[in-house]
Parts: C-alpha cells; sequence; structure tokens
C-alpha cells in the first residue's frame, strides 16, 4: 500500500480541497444568516470565468483574481435581491443561477473568442504560484482563511449578529440589527469566497476555463458545509476529507490487488456522497441547520 | 410571490436558451444545408470537437454548403436539436461523438429520407445486424493509432513508465489505453502503465484541475511520458508536465495530445498527437452528400486511409529520432499489412 500513501497524496488532497474551502465558507456565512446558497456552482462558475478571461486580458494572476471575485459578489447579489427583497424560494433562485452560469460564461467567450466552450490557455508564468511545485498560494491563503472566518463567526459582534439572524431574526431585529442588510452583506460575503474557489480552479489549478469545469464541486462543497454542521473548522476537516478521498480514488485506480485484480473506482467515488447521506440521516450526531434557514424575513410578520 | 419565480425563472431560461444553441446565420444560395450537433465538449475543445468543427468549416467554404451548428449545453437538448434539423428537410445532419448514438437511432428511424452522419457511434437498423441505410457511421480505429504513440512514448520513457490520462471511463477510450500499452510493451515490454480516467459522468470531459491532479500522481508514479484522452481535461496534463521545465532545453515530462494535433498547445512538451482525422471524415460525407453518392453504413477509418495518425511538425520533430521513427514506420506498414494484429478493446 505504499505506493498509495505518500506525501504527494497528502498535496493532493490539500489542492483538491482548496475550492471547496472557499466554497464551504462562502456557504457558511450565507446559510448562518439564513440564506440557503445551493448557488455556490454557479457563483464558483462565474468566478473561475471571469479570473480566467482578466487573467488573460491582463495577463496578471492577482488582478483576474480580484475581478473573478468582484463578478462572484454581484451574481451573489442579484441572488440576494431574488431571495431578500422579493422573497423568491432560495433553493429555485439558487438553481438558476446555476444554471445561468453553465449558459452565460459559454455565451460571453463565444461573442469574445470566438470559442464558445472555453477560454485561451493562460501561460504558466501568469498563474497563481505554486509552491515546491506542489501548494498553490491559494491553498495557503485557504487555510489560513479557516481561523479568520472563526475568530469573525465566534469573536466580534458581526458574527453573532449574523448567528443569531440565522436563528431568530425576529428577535434580533427586536435587538437592533438590520436583518435585512446584514442578509444582503453575508450573500455577497459568500459570492467573493465561491468565486475565489472558482477562480482557483481556472487560474491556479489549470490555465483555462472550459464550461462547467466545476464539475458539481459547489455541491460537494455544500454536503461538507452540512457534514460539518455550519462550523468552520469541521468544515475544514470535511472538505480535507472529500479532498482525500478523491485524491486517493486516483493511485487506487490503477492500483493491484495481490490478486491482481483492481478496485472498482466508482466505489471510492461514492464515499463522500454516502457519508452525507449518513450524517443527513442522523447517524454521526444531528446536523442542526440555522433555525430560520431558509425563511425570507419581514418586518411585518 | 408566485408570479415573481415565474418571471424571473422565465427570462432566466430566455438566457439560457439563447447561450446553449449557437447558431450561424442562414445564407440563401446555397448547394446544401448541413447541420451539426456537437459532443457536450464543444467545438472549441481543441481536440475532438474541434477537428470535426475544421473539417465542416472547410466543406462549408470549399464547398458552398449552408452551416448551421449547435453545441448542446447538456445531453438532454442533443435530441431536439437533431430533430429541429430534419423537421427542416436539412441534406446532412451530423452529431459528434458516441452518446449521441442512442439519440441518432431514434431520429434517423423517424426521418427515413434525411442523411446521417455519426462520428464514432454505430447505427444499426432494427434488427440490430445490417447498417442504417441513410446514417453513415464514422468510425476510427484510434487502437492502431495509439499502437504508434505508444512506441514513441516507450522509446522516450527514461524511467519505463507511462502514464493514460483517459476522459470518461467507457469503452471507446478503454481502445486508446489497450492499443497505447501494446504499443509501448512492442518497445519495452518491462514498461509499466499507469492509467486514470477523469470520471464516469460527461462532466469528464471538462475537468481539467483533475486531469492535472490525474498527471501529477502519474508523474509522482514515475512517469515521464502520458497519453491524453480526455478533451478539455486533458488540457490539465498539458499543465502538469510543464510544471517539471526543461533541462537542457530539453522537456523532462513529456504529454502526447490526442485527436487534433495539438503539438503546438504547449511546444516543446508534447512528444506528439494521436490525431483522429475526424475532419476529413466529415468533409468527405459532407462532398458525398453534395455530389449525390451518399453511403450509409459503416466507414472505418485506420492507418491505411490517414484516419488515424501521429503527427510530426517543427514542434517536435527534434524530440523523436529518426532511429525510432523508422522503426514506428515499420509498425505502420505492418499493422496495415495486418502482419501485427493490435487488439480493438471495443470488440467482444
Amino acid at each position: 500500500m505504499n505506493e498509495i500513501f505518500s506525501i504527494a497524496l497528502i498535496f493532493s488532497a490539500i489542492r483538491l480541497a482548496t475550492p471547496l474551502i472557499f466554497a464551504a465558507l462562502g456557504g457558511m456565512f450565507s446559510e448562518r444568516s439564513g440564506i440557503i446558497n445551493i448557488a455556490l456552482e454557479g457563483l464558483m462558475l462565474v468566478g473561475a470565468f471571469t479570473a480566467a478571461v482578466m487573467t488573460y486580458e491582463l495577463q496578471n494572476p492577482y488582478l483576474g483574481l480580484l475581478c473573478g471575485v468582484i463578478a462572484g459578489s454581484i451574481t451573489a447579489f442579484v441572488y440576494a435581491v431574488a431571495v431578500i427583497k422579493f422573497e423568491a424560494n432560495q433553493v429555485v433562485a439558487g438553481m438558476a443561477i446555476n444554471l445561468l452560469m453553465l449558459g452565460l460564461p459559454q455565451l460571453i467567450s463565444g461573442a469574445v473568442y470566438d470559442s464558445s466552450g472555453s477560454t485561451p490557455q493562460i501561460a504558466k508564468e501568469f498563474l497563481l504560484p505554486e509552491y515546491f511545485n506542489s501548494v498553490s498560494i491559494a491553498s495557503v491563503f485557504a487555510l489560513l482563511l479557516i481561523p479568520v472566518c472563526w475568530y469573525v463567526l465566534y469573536k466580534t459582534p458581526f458574527g453573532l449578529r449574523l448567528r443569531a439572524v440565522g436563528e431568530n431574526p425576529a428577535a434580533a431585529d427586536a435587538a437592533g440589527v438590520n436583518v435585512v442588510r446584514l442578509r444582503y452583506f453575508a450573500v455577497i460575503l459568500s459570492g467573493v469566497l465561491a468565486a475565489a474557489g472558482g477562480a482557483y480552479l481556472s487560474i491556479g489549478q489549470s490555465s483555462l476555463f472550459t464550461r462547467g469545469m466545476t464539475a458539481g464541486r459547489g455541491f460537494i462543497a455544500l454536503a461538507a458545509l452540512i457534514l460539518a454542521k455550519w462550523k468552520p473548522i469541521p468544515v475544514l476537516i470535511a472538505c480535507l476529507f472529500f479532498g482525500f478521498t478523491e485524491a486517493l480514488t486516483i493511485p487506487l485506480a490503477s492500483y493491484r490487488l495481490s490478486s491482481g485484480e483492481t478496485i472498482p473506482v466508482q466505489f471510492v467515488q461514492i464515499i463522500p456522497y454516502v457519508l452525507t447521506i449518513i450524517v443527513l440521516a442522523g447517524f454521526i450526531g444531528l446536523s442542526r441547520a440555522p433555525k430560520a434557514l431558509g425563511i425570507p424575513y419581514s418586518k411585518e410578520k | 410571490m408566485k408570479t415573481k419565480i415565474a418571471i424571473f425563472l422565465i427570462c432566466l431560461s430566455a438566457i439560457i436558451f439563447s447561450s446553449c444553441a449557437s447558431q450561424t446565420e442562414a445564407r440563401k444560395d446555397c448547394n446544401i444545408k448541413v447541420g451539426i450537433v456537437f459532443d457536450i465538449g464543444g467545438k472549441n475543445d481543441r481536440s475532438f470537437n474541434a477537428a470535426a468543427w475544421e473539417g465542416v468549416q472547410r466543406a462549408e467554404k470549399d464547398l458552398n454548403v449552408c452551416l448551421y451548428d449547435v453545441e448542446p449545453g447538456n445531453p438532454t437538448s442533443i435530441e431536439p436539436a437533431m430533430r429541429a434539423f430534419a423537421e427542416k428537410n436539412f441534406d446532412l445532419i451530423i452529431g459528434v461523438g458516441f452518446a449521441q448514438g442512442p439519440i441518432m437511432q431514434k431520429v434517423a428511424n423517424d426521418y427515413p429520407n434525411i442523411n446521417f452522419a455519426i462520428v464514432d457511434g454505430v447505427i444499426f437498423e432494427k434488427d440490430g445486424k445490417t447498417p442504417k441505410q441513410n446514417v453513415a457511421s464514422l468510425v476510427f480505429r484510434e487502437h492502431e493509432g495509439s499502437y504508434l504513440v505508444g512506441m514513441i512514448a516507450a522509446s522516450k520513457s527514461k524511467t519505463g513508465v507511462l502514464g493514460f490520462v483517459g476522459g470518461m471511463d467507457i469503452p471507446l477510450i478503454h481502445r486508446f489505453a489497450k492499443g497505447y500499452e501494446e504499443g509501448a510493451k512492442s518497445v519495452n515490454p518491462n514498461v509499466k502503465l499507469v492509467t486514470n480516467y477523469v470520471g464516469v459522468t460527461d462532466a469528464a470531459w471538462n475537468n481539467p484541475g483533475k486531469g492535472k491532479e490525474l498527471a501529477l500522481s502519474q508523474i509522482g508514479q514515475g512517469a515521464d511520458v502520458i497519453f491524453t484522452a480526455a478533451g478539455n481535461s486533458g488540457l490539465g496534463a498539458f499543465d502538469a508536465v510543464e510544471q517539471f521545465g526543461k533541462t537542457n532545453d530539453e522537456a523532462n515530462k513529456f504529454v502526447i495530445g490526442v485527436d487534433s494535433n495539438q503539438n503546438g498547445v504547449k511546444p516543446g512538451f508534447v512528444l506528439t498527437s494521436m490525431v483522429k482525422r475526424v475532419d476529413n471524415s466529415v468533409y468527405d460525407v459532407v462532398k458525398e452528400v453534395l455530389n449525390k453518392q451518399f453511403n450509409g453504413g459503416f466507414h472505418v477509418f485506420g492507418l491505411d486511409k490517414d484516419g488515424v495518425a501521429y503527427s510530426m511538425d517543427d514542434n517536435n520533430k527534434s524530440l523523436i529520432s529518426a532511429e525510432v521513427l523508422q522503426k514506428v514506420e515499420e509498425s505502420r506498414r505492418k499493422i496495415v499489412s495486418g502482419e501485427i494484429k493490435v487488439t480493438d478493446a471495443m470488440a467482444k
């Protein structure tokens, strides 16, 4: 088994977990404020696309990342208007964002690059730097973000208000918290973080945007968030676990048992999903969502 | 509340549909109308779909045909697109990719007077044996081309370990892997092949991040030449080998491209490409329809008709020695003559 477990596997797990950490933390802020965010996939895509285009045009990954994050926050703002101001169903509106971002980047890249499937490849020197050829600057940043988010959520007045709004918005409102403004801020913040995760995919891990390149990572991030019971440190553990199982499938696919047979990769690939179902079914402790999650808030009620 | 959601969704779906099906503008004075429905990878995947796109574009220019194309955003929009072309009495409808086989089977049945062509798929009559008369099934002997690039890879490898990054885990891609392995073993019987697939759904063609991870893992296991057959995901493997840089002006790790000539994607890092002349095959079908010589049934493109080949150009000519090329050419002749039999992983 030594050929499977190695240092390279750990690095691989970290790289695969990086976009999940960003997106899951983004989802955490939104959901802690009471807004379901299944738009993470779409927000990652818009971040990935904008970052790839702007990095290619400006030849600077940091500016590209910035643009990606801005695009993510604008998209999240649109989502926030739909679900907070107009009280649209959060799952439906989130799904709409996801579907929109499957098509919109294609439309734009078709118009700009005459290439509907993908953006041009970015030269290696303009991508986010990697240390020792294995750890991206984004991964380091993602790991640093965990304690920061923990601090913000549990040790700042903002974090306290955020949690209060997610649990009991009416009480928070009575205590003088501006529920609507706080929810807007939380959703936009989730757009920023999810877009950063997407940007890592297109200008860090790979060198171009291709359509639907997140390939379900937004939903895995959501699963990690639920698995982690909406708490930052467990989010890190859940994302690393998902990254690790994905990394593990790679050497396992070519690994031969002593009998000469291979292990079906599909078997390993289902682990994260099975685990999420087990958690949701309440086997590994209860995963309790913020009480006001998914319920629009209006003062009149 | 409900009306608001409804309006919101209608607006969004309008945008989505307009972006999913991009069609070229109509021209009136053309000889025949050709519709092409691409695979999920999209026409600019620099690989398989791009080759088909090049072929029909060439036909549009040379033969004065009206060309309409659809890039389905998801697998469910393939059938409506194909039927829309058939409803409008197109002269030829081309489907790109194995996934369209079952769909074309149905559509071609419903429109027996319209000519169809499918790349990488085979369509039978209802009895399951005779090839369907109004469909040209364009299939390639990928294992033969893969055998030759396998020889080149094994000759180049210093470690004796080769990598293979496949896209979706399907029999068609196993065919590339098997031919590659046999070619490599013919040069060096002790060669070790590390095989990985990006996934089991069509998202596997559009996941370069995962493609890169697979390549990095293979390099970690000693691989120094990696053959990709994974559409856009394969481009991740190109990034992976580039990371290992060059010593004395020669790359430390190499990648082998697929379908289109990808030698120029990362010059110096691409050993060669296993080219599948999808472009020529679709061009020829268009020409046949134009000359009223359309032939239904199977059209098989192997090494003999240059339907598959390994690409040599200025980007890679310094990477492969004349000696190796000579051996490869010899094997090519032997495969064409039947002296060497390459296992076809799709044959039962």
